[in-house]
């Protein structure tokens, strides 16, 4: 669990000190942001808006769209539940659970949210992080650092020495040798475990279909192993339908880890012979949040992580800093929201107002002025603010009451700092190096001419790449960017995952595999996956997918599954498959 | 010849007191005539801090000092800001909309220089290299970046250097930078380290709440650097 204690100051002020995660941090997240807008713009022109209308929607019609999808989980023999606090979802999911013993998690925000694995760990029940990142914090037991790489705030060795502490062998800290080790204590589990829990990134109501989106392979074992699968999302984590869905995931990847899709997206229909499947929708306040004006566009929230990447804030104090489930700026918007009080008060105030996190927010949430409706919201409520800092803002409320008054307060504040700048620093502690301002201190124009040679600095400007017309052309090359072997013909061989696809996608490389074809079992038992691709199926960008995405199951596969979840290092071939060879041919 | 006002924030007065006259002199050289407005504050600290009653009680006294003026310039790009996203907002109805109408007449301290008609009359000439710090209010809420740089372009001889990573804040964020100071150190740190690598002595921007910010840092660690307005920098250009 994340440790609660003290003030966001103290905390903030202690992760500084102690972990310094701005060197493991800022470096990787410069990148991500750099590499991320480039993906973004080589999208449709219009993705982000459309994502933000298909959100915007889903939160107008909330209710509406429940009521549809709770019909159609029905026809699909998906039990629909709504849980309204934390403590009903627990309740649901251990009734659900019912006499399971061993149960594989993945990556969910929403259960950590409700304490899910605590919760069930404490009835005895045997619960495995199957996410690789998440599998780390878990040793650690701090919680995610991130809501999309939970890990992020440790390096590799610390990685390897916490593995080392849980008995594992492991002679060095080889990102992919770590990745590797614990995909195979991950497998092992799924070998024999009861039910899978996951969470979901989106519930499409028209169709009762459930979106969710991965890197490692760990949700395809999860969806398709064990007899029971229960998924738990946030009550707002639905659209209307499956073009909805598209626009959410043309903007949903390439926001929060710059890829143009995950490895895997599931589209995921009932439950397979033999298997239960069962979807709990979170409310926790989401409801109340809804009705409140000014703060239900955070509830548009797709959980990219776009924010925290682009947060200098959350960059130099670390995720844990925000002692949420919830972390960087949506984090400081979210938490106060969804545990009203004094707990998370002061979470708005980790932000310098700089608006990176509105700017980069794929679904245009205004983040930064929720940050300061929340503040004003802390100070009337009482939650927040001395009384010695009201006393403060009310006298220098009275000395800006009249210009003359002002001129003299003013005046006073300039005479007091000449001359203590040099003494006095505002932070006696000696680790602020700031000095106060020496007001009118004079200017020497000779600087001018004293420029020195700018020093070389690593920017990660991504390579400018133009995309030809081709949809075909663009396939081969955008597959191939993904590490995907593009052929005409192959000559197979006898343990060859042989496949045909439905559709492929050329702006993202991808290809649509339905019904059979996207049986996660086989997928990922084979030692090589060979698609079968027809040129006249290629569509150029995720949302002109609708037409070919059926109505049952469906899986979009992206590249071979990978993690990143060590120092952002990609590792090809976790669960499945490395190697994908895609083949262009007219279907007979 | 036009008439214009020049606000003179609060904190502009207390802790770079020539910047104003700098500001009358390059909007003079333009040939309008100025009135300064001083002793008021646009309610920014108070309204960051979550302090709206406070920050209305002093912002109403800067809407009225403004009220009888056709424009305003404003050589701050957070007061800026403050003035035409929020400070509105902390009316009710009617006098709502008469706080927005006011708050419409305030325009940027660059836009208003580069827009005007008489600007190709200054004969602005500098010899030398500066950096460019991109404040993140003129950037994200105002959009002056473009209008910031083609000013700064103008000056004959005057080299201007972009920072690697332009678009990210400084640290300072008002009262941020006395609650959270860890933090806040921490990022200036980064936003020093990222205008050294310039190799510019000289760094200029459109507000200087940030300058005074790096002003305070660059000194504490013994960094020769000097901060200076636009007004500062167009100042010494005229000449």
């Amino acid at each position: 669990m994340n440790s609660r204690r003290g003030s966001y100051k103290d905390r903030a002020a202690r992760e500084i000190r102690d972990e310094r995660p701005a060197a493991t941090v800022t470096p990787i997240m410069r990148k991500l942001i750099a590499d991320s807008s480039a993906m973004l713009e080589r999208g449709p022109a219009d993705a982000k808006s459309r994502a933000s209308a298909a959100r915007a929607y889903a939160i107008d019609h909330l209710d509406e769209l429940h009521s549809i999808i709770e019909d159609n989980f029905a026809r699909r023999d998906i039990g629909y539940h709504v849980a309204t606090t934390p403590a009903d979802a627990v309740r649901i999911i251990r009734e659900l659970l019912g006499g399971a013993r061993r149960v594989a998690k993945s990556k969910t925000m929403v259960g950590e949210e409700v304490g899910l694995t605590h919760a069930l760990r404490e009835a005895g029940i045997d619960v495995l992080e199957t996410d690789i990142g998440e599998y780390i914090v878990d040793i650690e037991g701090r919680g995610p650092s991130h809501i999309t790489a939970p890990a992020l705030h440790l390096n590799r060795t610390r990685i390897q020495e916490m593995l080392q502490r849980t008995g594992a062998n492991l002679p060095d800290d080889d990102p992919v040798r770590l990745s590797r080790y614990v995909r195979d204590v991950v497998g092992a589990f799924f070998q024999d475990c009861d039910a899978a829990i996951t969470g979901t990134n989106v519930a499409i109501a028209s169709s009762g279909r459930l979106t969710i989106v991965e890197n490692e392979g760990n949700v395809s074992l999860g969806v398709s192993h064990p007899k029971l699968h229960i998924a738990i999302t946030g009550y707002e984590k639905i659209v209307a339908d499956e073009a909805a869905a598209l626009s959410v995931l043309e903007v949903l990847a390439p926001s929060a880890t710059a890829q143009p899709l995950t490895s895997f997206t599931h589209f995921l229909a009932g439950p397979l012979p033999g298997q239960e499947r069962h979807v709990v929708f979170v409310d926790n306040g989401r409801s109340r949040i809804a009705r409140d004006e000014r703060y239900r566009d955070v509830l548009k929230c797709i959980r990219c992580g776009a924010c925290m990447n682009s947060c200098p804030v959350y960059r130099v104090a670390g995720g844990l800093s925000y002692g949420s489930p919830y972390m960087g700026p949506i984090g400081a918007v979210l938490s106060p929201l969804l545990w009203p009080g004094e707990r998370y008060a002061d979470l708005p105030q980790a932000s310098s107002l700089c608006g990176r996190c509105t700017e980069v927010c794929p679904v245009g949430i205004p983040l930064h002025r929720m940050l300061l409706d929340l503040r004003a919201d802390a100070v009337a409520s009482g939650d927040a603010g001395s009384r010695r800092e009201k006393a403060g803002w009310l006298a220098w409320a009275e000395a800006f009451r009249g210009a003359t008054r002002a001129r003299a307060v003013t005046a006073l504040g300039r005479i007091a700092l000449r001359g203590t700048a040099r003494i006095i620093r505002p932070h006696g502690d000696g680790a602020d190096p700031r000095m106060l301002p020496e007001p009118g201190a004079p200017h020497d124009p000779s600087l001018l001419a004293t420029a020195t040679e700018p020093r070389p600095v690593e920017t990660f400007i991504p390579i400018a790449e133009l995309w030809p017309d081709d949809p075909i052309a663009l396939f081969r090359r955008r597959a191939a960017a993904l590490g995907v072997t593009v052929v005409d013909s192959l000559e197979q061989r006898p343990d060859d995952r042989l496949l045909t696809a439905t559709a492929a996608i050329a702006s993202t490389g991808s290809v649509l595999l339905t019904g059979e074809h996207a049986a996660r079992r086989p997928l990922l038992a084979a030692a090589r996956v060979v698609v079968n691709v027809d040129p006249a199926t290629i569509v150029r960008f995720p949302s002109h997918l609708e037409a070919y995405l059926g109505e049952g199951d469906a899986l979009i596969l992206t590249g071979a599954s990978r993690t990143a979840d060590i120092e952002k290092q990609i590792v090809k071939g976790i669960h499945g498959a490395e190697e994908m060879v895609v083949v262009l041919q007219k279907n007979a | 010849m036009a008439s214009v006002a020049l606000f003179d924030p609060c904190y502009m007065a207390a802790l770079n007191p020539g910047d104003a006259d700098n500001a009358r002199r390059i909007l003079e050289a333009l040939g309008d005539e100025v009135t300064l407005i001083d002793g008021r504050c646009c309610g920014q600290p108070a309204f960051n801090s979550g302090y709206r009653g406070e920050a209305r009680t002093v912002g109403r006294e800067l809407l009225r000092a403004a009220q009888p003026h056709a424009t305003i310039v404003v050589p701050s790009g957070s007061c800026g800001s403050m003035i035409a996203h929020f400070l509105p907002t902390l009316f009710a109805g009617e006098r709502r909309l008469g706080a927005q109408s006011i708050a419409n007449r305030f325009v940027s301290f660059a836009s208003y220089v580069l827009h005007h008609p008489n600007s190709g009359n200054l004969g602005l000439k500098l010899a030398g290299v500066v950096a460019y710090h991109d404040a993140c209010h003129g950037r994200r809420e105002l959009a002056l970046t473009a209008d910031i740089l083609a000013l700064l372009g103008r000056v004959e001889g005057l080299e201007v250097r972009r920072l690697a990573f332009e678009e990210e804040c400084c640290g300072f964020g008002g009262t941020f930078s006395v609650k959270l100071p860890e933090i806040s150190v921490a990022m200036m740190t980064a936003k020093l380290n990222d205008v050294a690598a310039t190799g510019a002595k000289v760094l200029v921007s459109g507000d200087f709440s940030c300058l005074a910010h790096l002003d305070a840092g660059a000194r504490g660690v013994g960094l020769k650097l000097e901060s200076w307005t636009l007004p500062e920098l167009l100042v010494r250009a005229l000449s």
